[in-house]
């Protein structure tokens, strides 16, 4: 995906009218994460599932949480909180965890809260100003909050 | 019918690659005996001819034809019973040209399968063989068709429809069959062949027919389609096999028997042959249409009943495999449910054990489906190491032991690729350059590769050895510091180090690229290949002695007995086969090393004492060593005790391998050998005793 280098100022929610019909409108699931909010293109979501019994690996990093028994396929979850090293979440009574699915590895998030899904136009994305780990853009929504791209390729890369 | 023809297409291709496989074979042997046995020039003889009338009838052309003018040539063999006469430099010619075709088939028959449209572009192949079949025939001359007489009967080819018989060439014979074959049946002249093949089965080769080249010439096709096949009869009393043989064949429209007006003698007997033999064919017609019909599939079926082995899809026994594990799985659900935690049930136990058994056996069947002999693999590398052998001028013998080895069908074929690649870097940078080098060595003049393949337990170790100049340390370690792939200071590099450099990725040794190694990716895609299945490679390298590669592959990626044990919250599985002994200790027993490690004596030697819930970092209660239980270890030569909290008990579990992601982090260095689904849908994490020891000892 090539993102252009400037910011418009223009803000957009998903009832974003799609009157110019060649823009490249990208969808993204939205969620917060230690009070961040992130997006992920739509095309690599699977499914949102919350409170899974997740068996924790050794001698793994730490963002990397364990394994979980999704209908008999073995999904890894990494936490994005520990990604973006941020402190653990106090609330542990609830988790939901996004699957992934990026160049058919299977992959799972665990987030803080699922928001939704909105259409952003492509050229609206810029790269972030400062080297954030895993992020590939960033977009400013309508309620005048930023929404950071996850940058999928890099999240799969163990490097 | 579509379905009938895919199946019809499944089988061509599974036989005739078998055929292939097995021409390879003989033909490698052969060329090491430096002769052909009668029973070898028999076999290829038939091989060629099943490949030639299977790939004539599935319209393979190109590959027919090869196949054909291949038979020819061994049919020569086969008369003259001998190819003792041959000149070496005439021998290594005829090896060359039957493995060149070899190979052009097999590209041929994997393009089909890839459906990708086959080369008719064969000319040169069927000059290579011409040329070397004239050369025989030099002086003598063949019953075979020559080039020339092929052009010189298409030039007269071109005929008005029902004046046939002035296109066909006069004859003295008295009596003509003429053919006609359905209507667009496709392939006319080489059912034109067979026919003819068919008459001279019943009646000998006593007899001419037109066109003469119908076997090579695919213009005759034309001929035929207007104006149909013809058989010339000598004698009245031939005529009846020769009409009977044509009844036989298929694809057949009409046939009449027509007495020959320049034979002028017996006129008026020929007229009444010829009334009759209309009325038969009149009869004939419409079975044979009927039977036409039914054609594409008879061969098939003939050949399936001949043979005692089916092909089965690959997908097949796969979804076969998972569901006998998930029965296997269920069955340990049932017979250990905790609603029958105590009671006594003497007829309940006595079937589950029943039922055990049976599943072992299933499961003990389903298994043995998928294992294959890994000669077949084995094999392969006879060919590379002639081919190169002959191309680098290296003198080399290949050794193979144990090539009835069996392992799963999906683990032969992926070391295929990495066999090959180690293969050809033995024979590329391993084996010396000349004989003389190797005698200055004080070798003997020949090379030699071993190729070895046996079971430990739950693994197949396979090791390919070569006798040459082995690997010199030093000059690794430079190499990889110009590529900049080293991650310490030089001199902390031991040798087992520097070798394990080798698989590093952009890696090679030798500094120009040759045809067949030296890209510095091969060793590389062999580490990553081994690793998919689940296996290590190991390299060990004296200089001046040779090299010896070791892969190490789990004999089965399904189903292992384990013992399910506890540490904190979390549950492990320890593979049965690992585990020599358990017990409980007291503190007593415990002593320490110079640096406080643990230690503990058993059967009179003194092994340590591996604490999982310190090496993970788990949390458990269980600390004290007189509250858990020890777990005696043992892989290959490594062999400790495992301090766990408590045993869960035995199960089969079905291995499910990590998820790909999960091998970036080097998580099987850390004594993870994969996952299993217990029955109640947790994750049991899979122990390998060798890496969880390595894993130890690092942690030191």
């Amino acid at each position: 995906m090539k993102m252009e280098n400037n910011i418009t100022e223009e803000l957009f929610d998903e009832d974003y009218d799609l009157n110019e019909a060649e823009e490249i409108i990208n969808k993204y699931l939205t969620f917060i994460s230690a009070d961040l909010v992130y997006g992920i293109p739509i095309e690599n979501v699977v499914e949102i599932i919350t409170n899974p019994c997740i068996t924790s690996l050794p001698m793994v990093p730490p963002y990397v949480m364990g394994i979980i028994n999704l209908r008999g396929q073995i999904v890894p979850i990494v936490d994005i909180r520990k990604i973006m090293n941020k402190p653990a979440t106090e609330d542990v009574s609830i988790s939901c965890v996004i699957i992934l699915e990026i160049d058919s590895i299977s992959i799972g998030v665990l987030v803080d809260i699922v928001l939704q899904v909105i259409n952003v136009p492509n050229k609206v994305s810029a790269l972030p100003s400062k080297n954030l780990p895993f992020i590939s853009g960033m977009t400013n929504l309508s309620d005048g909050s930023v929404m950071y791209t996850l940058d999928c390729d890099l999240l799969i890369s163990t490097k | 019918m579509n379905n009938g023809m895919d199946s019809m297409m499944d089988m061509y291709l599974f036989e005739t690659n078998s055929l292939l496989e097995q021409l390879e074979n003989i033909m490698l042997e052969a060329e090491k005996a430096k002769a052909f046995t009668a029973a070898n020039i028999d076999e290829i003889f038939r091989i060629m001819h099943t490949i030639k009338g299977s790939s004539a009838m599935m319209e393979f052309d190109s590959i027919a034809k090869i196949a054909h003018r291949v038979e020819d040539l061994f049919f020569i063999f086969r008369q003259n019973n001998t190819t003792d006469s041959f000149s070496d430099a005439m021998r290594t010619e005829l090896f060359n040209l039957i493995l060149k075709t070899n190979d052009f088939m097999r590209t041929e028959i994997a393009k089909i399968e890839q459906n990708e449209p086959i080369s008719d572009n064969i000319d040169n192949f069927i000059n290579d063989i011409n040329t070397f079949i004239e050369k025989l025939n030099s002086g003598e001359s063949s019953s075979l068709e020559t080039a020339e007489n092929k052009k010189k009967d298409t030039s007269n080819t071109v005929t008005q429809n029902g004046a046939f018989l002035q296109s066909i060439p006069a004859s003295t014979a008295p009596y003509i069959i003429r053919i006609v074959f359905d209507d667009g049946c496709g392939m006319e002249h080489l059912r034109a062949f067979m026919v003819k093949n068919t008459i001279m089965d019943n009646i000998g080769s006593n007899f001419k027919f037109y066109p003469e080249d119908v076997e090579t010439n695919s213009e005759t096709c034309n001929y035929i389609i207007d104006n149909g096949f013809f058989i010339f009869l000598e004698d009245e009393a031939l005529v009846d096999s020769a009409v009977n043989a044509v009844k036989s064949s298929l694809n057949i429209a009409s046939f009449e028997v027509i007495s020959n007006p320049t034979a002028k003698a017996e006129k008026h007997k020929a007229a009444e042959i010829t009334a009759v033999a209309s009325e038969i064919s009149a009869d004939i017609a419409p079975i044979q249409n009927k039977a036409s019909k039914k054609v594409n599939s008879a061969p098939a079926a003939n050949q399936q009943s001949k043979q005692s082995i089916i092909s089965v899809s690959l997908s097949k026994l796969d979804s076969l495999m998972a569901i006998v594990g998930e029965i296997v799985i269920t069955e340990s659900m049932v017979t250990s449910s905790p609603d029958l935690k105590g009671l006594k049930l003497d007829n309940f136990t006595k079937s589950t054990r029943q039922l055990r058994k049976l599943t072992d056996e299933l499961q003990d069947i389903a298994m043995s489906m998928r294992m294959v002999p890994i000669s077949g693999v084995f094999n392969k590398m006879n060919r590379i190491v002639r081919d190169m052998g002959q191309s680098l001028n290296k003198d080399v013998r290949l050794t193979i032991i144990g090539e009835n080895t069996e392992l799963d069908k999906t683990i032969v074929d992926s070391i295929n690729d990495p066999l090959i690649h180690i293969v050809r870097n033995s024979m590329d940078h391993g084996i010396e350059e000349t004989a003389a080098a190797r005698a200055a060595a004080g070798k003997e003049p020949q090379g030699e590769i071993v190729l070895e393949a046996k079971h430990t337990g739950s693994d197949i170790i396979i090791t390919i050895a070569d006798d040459g100049v082995g690997v010199n340390p030093e000059k690794v370690l430079d190499k990889a510091k110009r590529n900049g792939i080293l991650t310490k200071p030089e001199s902390e590099y031991t040798k087992r180090e520097i070798l394990a450099l080798l698989l590093a990725p952009g890696f090679s040794t030798n500094e120009t690229v040759t045809e067949y190694s030296g890209r510095g990716v091969g060793m590389d895609v062999v580490k990553q290949n081994i690793e998919k299945v689940g296996g290590v490679v190991t390299i060990d390298s004296e200089l001046g002695q040779g090299t010896c590669i070791t892969l190490k592959i789990p004999l089965t990626l399904a189903i292992v007995d384990g013992m399910e044990i506890s540490v904190g919250k979390s549950t492990f599985t320890i593979p049965i086969t690992n585990i020599k002994q358990s017990f409980k200790c007291n503190h007593e027993e415990v002593i320490f090393d110079s640096v406080g490690n643990e230690l503990i004596e058993r059967m009179g030697n003194y092994y340590p004492i591996v604490r999982l819930h310190n090496l993970y970092s788990l949390e458990t209660n269980v600390t004290d060593i007189e509250e858990g239980i020890l777990v005696w270890v043992e892989s290959s030569d490594k062999s400790y005790c495992l301090f766990v909290d408590s045993f869960i008990g035995e199960q089969q579990v079905v291995v499910k391998p990590l998820p790909p992601y999960l091998n970036g982090f080097n998580i099987k260095n850390a004594g993870v050998a994969g996952c299993t689904i217990l029955g109640d849908g947790n994750i049991s994490i899979i122990l390998d005793a060798l890496s969880l020891h390595t894993a130890f000892m690092n942690s030191l």
